[in-house]
């Protein structure tokens, strides 16, 4: 089993823009085949890997992580040879000028987001919308019409970095992070006997609203799930009234949308395995694929939890390796010992 | 030429923390010229032709590059940071940067934008609300690897790309030292001065000192200066485009060029048949206006690279602008010394 820094840095350099999620599909799916059987979805591009074989007399249960990371889309190209864009999930505007972009035309190609130089400024208090940028590829409209078209995908890729301790910074983290834990999760149930079926779903379309997740969880078919994504960290001048703490373990989730059974039994592997642990209250539902696949069919008993991750939808995203480990190794738990909770 | 482009703008080097990237110039000095560094950090080389004109030349370009400085850590061991020299913030938030010497990783962070109101997301982030994350939880953590007053640079890629172009932190004005490097590793017909200077950025220090030490008849600047080549500006608000050529200035904020030199650059492009343009635009300034006022006055010249996104992580030129500006720098000396 690769460590958990390189399991990171390859599934953050794939690109996994929303509703094109191959690239980080793929990866995904070459590092899930040593733990079962494994599918990407024709239709949905949604990863599916099944542990083992099924036992008819044990409740199936599904750990889902979206594996698709915010991104922009290509919508029209200017006469000067200029990328117009639009956004491909919740893309934090205030990151976008003198970025350096990837465009994934008909090959890979390197652009950089047009800033107004400052004499023509008057007002930089002002944050950019996605809708106000110019992506400069260098070429004349008919050089670029030939390699790029209307609905290529763009990401910002600054590449993978460790940071001190056990800190790491890349884009995409937003929900590599929580790919990881999954991937982490079945190599500690590897050969161990588990109180469910587990079946590992990587989705798609996250960003754009749960709609990788609303179709896989219809196809497993499970009695419960664990959703695994990413959730705020508090940065400079947060206080812990608003948000986790990097470094302090997973976040279990508790809200009206989600199977309080579930949270109360991971909170007790917590405190019993003494694996560090902080607890999200929700108040509704949880921007979550939970969301989704806790409605699915006849309904789905679901919990949350999720990675501490500071600077959320942005190139420059951080999360501690610690806690993707902690979070695997407590679901792991979960997995071995249901507890009461089929009861 | 590229290749060295490359190497110089990868070396980090803010105002004030020059030392680096002349560490490098003297390095590519030796045994080409001679050269001495005076008490700011200048270096100033003198590179023998094979004749002496009568006229002292001097030729001047800047080392150091735009960026930040930690002025405070926090408790909780993130960076607080002041630009060095005009920077729009808007192009900081959401950087990979390296702190100091030792180019510790850290990102330019701040609270996530769903967290945000609908007021805020409206605006840009000012310095004073941005820190440099670098992966600590206390300022006992984070000292045992920045100290106050190391220098913030913002960590990005140097790459070719598109129909000949080029991006990279401190083009401006690496770009300028590049082309003096190349014409001192030449022949060249006449004695000529050339001045490697810090601190333009925070205020033209470094060629205040250097010109009053050179005490040059003529003087000739090497910029990079903002091309607004881009769809949101008008054609007058241009100011000069990219693959438009060399740029050949007659009035910035700072300086009002002299008009024979300035003639004399467009007649030398001409001649050379490569494409030379001016500024359209009363814009921005350069050592030139420290330069042209130095002792009883000198006068002065600029020729600039047209450069997009100025003062950015992510500065951008031609490939072919950079060509024709070395040409054009190395026929325009030989006509001032001939003049």
């Amino acid at each position: 089993m690769i460590d958990t820094l390189e399991i990171l840095s390859r599934l953050t350099s794939a690109c996994g823009v929303a509703g094109e999620e191959r690239q980080a599909a793929q990866t995904a799916a070459d590092l899930l085949k040593e733990y079962g059987s494994v599918e990407i979805s024709p239709v949905s591009g949604s990863v599916f890997c099944r542990v083992g074989s099924f036992d008819k007399t044990k409740p199936t249960l599904l750990l889902d992580a979206h594996i698709d990371e915010i991104g922009l889309i290509v919508t029209y190209i200017t006469d000067e040879g200029f990328l117009k864009v639009s956004q491909c999930g919740g893309v934090d505007s205030r990151v976008l000028q003198a970025q350096m972009v990837t465009v994934y035309g008909r090959e890979k190609l390197t652009g950089i987001v047009a800033s107004t130089p400052p004499h023509l400024e008057k007002d930089n208090t002002k944050a950019v919308s996605v809708e106000d940028i110019f992506i400069d590829v260098g070429m004349s409209k008919e050089q670029a019409q030939q390699l790029i078209s209307p609905g290529d995908r763009v990401v910002i890729e600054t590449g993978f970095n460790k940071l001190c301790g056990t800190r790491v910074t890349s884009k995409a983290l937003d929900n590599r992070a929580g790919a990881a834990v999954v991937l982490k999760t079945l190599e500690l149930i590897k050969d161990r006997q588990t109180a469910f079926n587990v079946c590992a779903m990587l989705s798609s379309q996250e960003e754009t609203g749960e709609r990788g997740a609303k179709t896989g969880a219809y196809a497993v078919n499970a009695d419960m799930a664990i959703v695994i994504d990413v959730s705020f960290a508090k940065t400079h001048g947060e206080t812990d009234e608003d948000c986790g703490t990097l470094g302090k373990g997973p976040m279990i989730g508790i809200a009206p949308s989600l199977s309080s059974r579930m949270s109360q039994r991971l909170i007790e592997i917590a405190k019993e395995k003494d694996i560090p642990y902080q607890v999200e209250v929700m108040s509704g539902t949880t921007g979550t694929n939970a969301d989704a696949i806790g409605v699915s069919r006849g309904g789905v008993m679901t919990v949350t939890v999720s990675v501490p991750l500071k600077h959320m939808h942005t190139p420059a995203e951080i999360v501690d390796v610690a806690d993707i480990e902690n979070s695997a190794a407590l679901i792991a738990e979960f997995l071995e010992s249901a507890g009461d909770i089929n009861a | 030429m590229l290749e060295e482009l490359k190497t110089l703008c990868e070396i980090n080097g803010i105002s004030g923390e020059e030392g680096a990237v002349a560490e490098y110039i003297c390095s590519q000095l030796e045994g080409n010229a001679e050269y001495k560094i005076d008490n700011l950090g200048n270096i100033i080389a003198f590179k023998k032709g094979r004749q002496a004109s009568g006229k002292k030349v001097m030729v001047s370009a800047h080392m150091d590059e735009v960026g930040m400085i930690v002025t405070y850590i926090n408790p909780d061991g993130t960076l607080k940071i002041s630009p060095v020299g005009g920077i729009d913030p808007r192009v900081v938030f959401g950087r990979k940067v390296e702190v100091g010497k030792n180019r510790i990783c850290g990102v330019v962070g701040g609270k996530a934008v769903h967290n945000l109101s609908a007021d805020e997301r409206k605006k840009s982030v000012p310095f004073d609300s941005m820190t440099v994350d670098i992966g600590t939880d206390s300022r006992e953590e984070s000292l045992k690897l920045v100290s106050l007053g190391d220098s913030v640079c913002f960590d990005s890629r140097f790459a070719r790309f598109g129909d000949g172009l080029v991006a990279s932190k401190a083009i401006d004005d690496r770009a300028g030292c590049g082309i003096m490097l190349r014409l001192i590793r030449e022949e060249l017909e006449y004695d000529t001065y050339f001045t490697f200077v810090v601190q333009e950025e925070i205020g033209l220090r470094g060629a205040t000192c250097a010109a009053y030490t050179v005490n040059p008849d003529y003087a000739l600047v090497l910029e990079s200066t903002t091309a607004a080549d881009v769809p949101t500006a008008s054609e007058e608000k241009k100011v000069c485009v990219l693959k438009g050529g060399p740029v050949v200035s007659f009035m910035d904020r700072h300086t009002i060029y002299d008009k024979e030199l300035y003639s004399l650059a467009f007649k030398t492009a001409e001649e050379l048949k490569i494409p030379c343009q001016t500024k359209t635009m009363v814009a921005g300034g350069n050592d030139a206006g420290a330069i042209h006022i130095t002792r009883q006055g000198v006068k002065t010249a600029a020729i600039s690279l047209p450069c997009r996104y100025l003062h950015s992580p992510y500065c951008v030129i031609a490939e072919e602008d950079l060509e024709n500006t070395y040409l054009l720098v190395k026929n325009f000396i030989d006509r001032i010394h001939k003049r």
